[in-house]
């Protein structure tokens, strides 16, 4: 198979694992038994897609329906065009969340999403990525005035990549808040790209945690391109042995979009003095009244905090899961729902309890 | 129960304890002063296995054990307690998680099973209570926004609650006001004055051993023990100086 990949020369694919993404899609298959698993005890439609192919014998669709959806000019994203998901609520409705399960047997699959809100409609959607091979995804999300999306996503892959595109616009007043969770072991490259409106609301954050060889990344662009919207990308970047974390976030305030609040914290912690994390904040502010607040931090876990834990009785293995668990509790906080929460905090644990 | 033999450790080439010796025995109170700089510090810390600190010579035995083979996390579980002169900020970890994560961790150490969410917190709370620290505080992330009195008393409790055999208590007094080092002083004795256990207090005044009240005083200088005697020499060193005291 030939990849016609961007260069990383690109500035946005600056950090990209390119080679990864190539890698993955030659990978042989694998089997895996139960998914069920990957489905959390929440009501409402359950998607299960093997190889980007719905297994409707395990699924219950709801409110979703299957459709032909059209890719997008990005580059990852526009290999997805052809049989979709999507969930279009009409307005003032509010539905049971979603859940999204995705598995990967070897090989490459790509798969388009819609999500559409209609005005003052509410809706709750939760992915989770499994499996190995390349899975690659477009999500287009737009939100009516006042509309309200939590979207969660866990990218848990054992190996091979899973690329994600994501393309929102958020209307006025609306509120649109994404969580990605990278805790699996798979590379993970997460692309984006938010219009807020009038009074909109965006948070686009999440952590990334890495290992062994592993490279993860996120690039988001989030555009105010009207008065008073409030943004939101609190991201934490945990990486250990020769793994690499990278993320990119940039946002733009147009010219009349007066009043913008937006707020960015890039935080990195490093277990081992052999890895990686790249941040690179961006603004890009044309409008002359707006608070624009950034930080981006890499550090690595206080020694002497780690010592005062020791001398209480904590082995240091554990004090470092307590502290690196702490680190990275203020991106998966923003997850409103407490099971999913909790779900994803299980996986950050479990992530921990492998790699230190 | 510790019995310090001819120690020497240094920092960063530096050598900082230069053939210290003490030895102290189970239900005693041992009270370390001496001027800055002298090596009090640094004994706490080399007691308590903080990284950095190198013995290059000399013994420490704690109830039998070599203390020095031991990692800081075992040193506690065998029942050694260092009470900080600066208590570390942990954000985002709760005191509660942290105390019981401790306490069950040091239990592990000693196979004795954990204690339960509600167990612990009936200790926890007596404890606190002990101290006059609020139960919101419990719940607090460790040390985050504590005064510097709040946090020695959170050290009291977090003595208290694992209940330790020695207490290294490294200027337990300092920033403390006259009511709060009366809490403390009464928390000391609570809990650590039994015929079981010792403590060694670190300090630089008298005052607080007008609450514990010590067995022996050791005047520390450069590195070594320079002079003991009993409570009246604390009196003496308070009057004269450290100067006139290792003259």
């Amino acid at each position: 198979m030939v990849l016609d990949l961007p260069s990383s020369r690109a500035e946005a694919w600056r950090w990209a694992d390119l080679g990864g993404l190539a890698a993955a899609a030659a990978l042989a298959p694998v089997a895996r038994a139960d998914h069920s698993a990957l489905f959390l005890d929440l009501p409402g439609a359950r998607l299960l897609f093997v190889d980007g192919v719905l297994d409707a014998g395990q699924s219950d669709l709801g409110a979703v329906e299957i459709a032909d959806l059209a890719g997008s000019e990005h580059e990852l994203g526009r290999r997805t065009g052809g049989r979709g998901w999507r969930l279009s609520l009409p307005r003032d409705a509010a539905a049971d969340p979603v859940q999204v399960v995705h598995v990967a047997g070897g090989g490459d699959n790509h798969l388009p999403a819609e999500i559409v809100l209609a005005d003052d409609a509410v809706g709750q959607v939760v992915e989770t990525y499994a499996g190995a091979g390349w899975s690659n995804r477009l999500t287009r999300i737009r939100l009516g005035r006042s509309a309200r999306l939590q979207r969660s996503v866990r990218l848990l892959q054992e190996a091979g990549f899973a690329s994600l595109r994501e393309e929102a616009e958020v209307g006025a007043g609306a509120s649109l808040v994404s969580v990605f969770l990278g805790a699996g072991t798979a590379g993970t490259r997460i692309d984006g790209q938010v219009t807020v409106g009038e009074g909109g609301y965006a948070e686009f954050g999440g952590a990334l945690l890495t290992a062994g060889e592993q490279r993860q990344e996120c690039a988001v662009r989030v555009r105010h391109a009207e008065p008073n919207g409030q943004s939101h990308q609190l991201w934490r970047a945990v990486a250990t042995d020769t793994s690499a974390a990278s993320l990119a976030a940039a946002v733009e305030v147009a010219r009349h979009a007066q009043k913008t609040d937006g707020e960015q914290s890039l935080r990195g912690l490093l277990l081992k003095r052999t890895a990686t994390v790249n941040l690179k904040p961006e603004l890009e502010i044309f409008a002359d009244d707006v608070k624009c607040a950034h930080g981006a931090t890499v550090g690595e876990l206080d020694a002497r905090a780690l010592f005062y834990m020791a001398s209480r009785g904590i082995p240091r293995a554990r004090a470092e899961a307590l502290m690196t668990r702490a680190f990275v509790a203020d991106a998966l906080d923003r997850i409103g729902s407490e099971p999913v929460r909790e779900a994803f905090a299980a996986d950050a644990d479990a992530w921990l309890a492998r790699a230190l | 129960m510790l019995k310090i033999e001819n120690l020497h450790a240094e920092i960063d080439g530096k050598e900082i304890l230069k053939g210290l010796s003490l030895s102290v025995n189970a239900g005693e109170v041992h009270a370390i002063m001496g001027p800055n700089g002298a090596g009090k510090s640094t004994l706490g810390y080399v007691l308590g296995g903080r990284p950095g600190y190198e013995v290059t010579q000399g013994s420490v035995t704690f109830d039998g054990q070599d203390l020095l083979e031991l990692e800081p996390h075992e040193r506690a579980a065998a029942g050694l307690f260092l009470g900080f002169q600066y208590p570390v900020e942990i954000p985002g970890v709760s005191n509660v998680q942290f105390l019981r994560e401790a306490l069950n961790a040091q239990r592990a150490g000693r196979d004795e099973k954990p204690l339960s969410g509600a167990e612990f917190l009936k200790v926890a709370r007596a404890q606190a209570d002990g101290l006059g620290l609020s139960q919101d505080m419990l719940k607090r992330p460790v040390n985050v926004g504590f005064s510097g009195g709040e946090k020695k008393r959170n050290e009291m409790v977090q003595m208290g609650i694992v209940d330790p055999k020695l207490a290294i208590l490294d200027e337990t007094d300092s920033g403390l006001d006259i009511d709060a080092l009366r809490v403390v002083g009464d928390g000391i004795n609570r809990i650590m004055r039994q015929s079981t256990k010792a403590v060694l207090l670190i300090t630089h005044y008298q005052r607080l051993l007008d609450y514990v009240r010590p067995d022996f005083v050791h005047v520390l200088s450069d590195g070594r023990i320079t002079r003991t005697g009993g409570p009246e020499l604390a009196h003496e060193l308070e009057r004269e100086g450290y100067a006139g005291a290792i003259a």
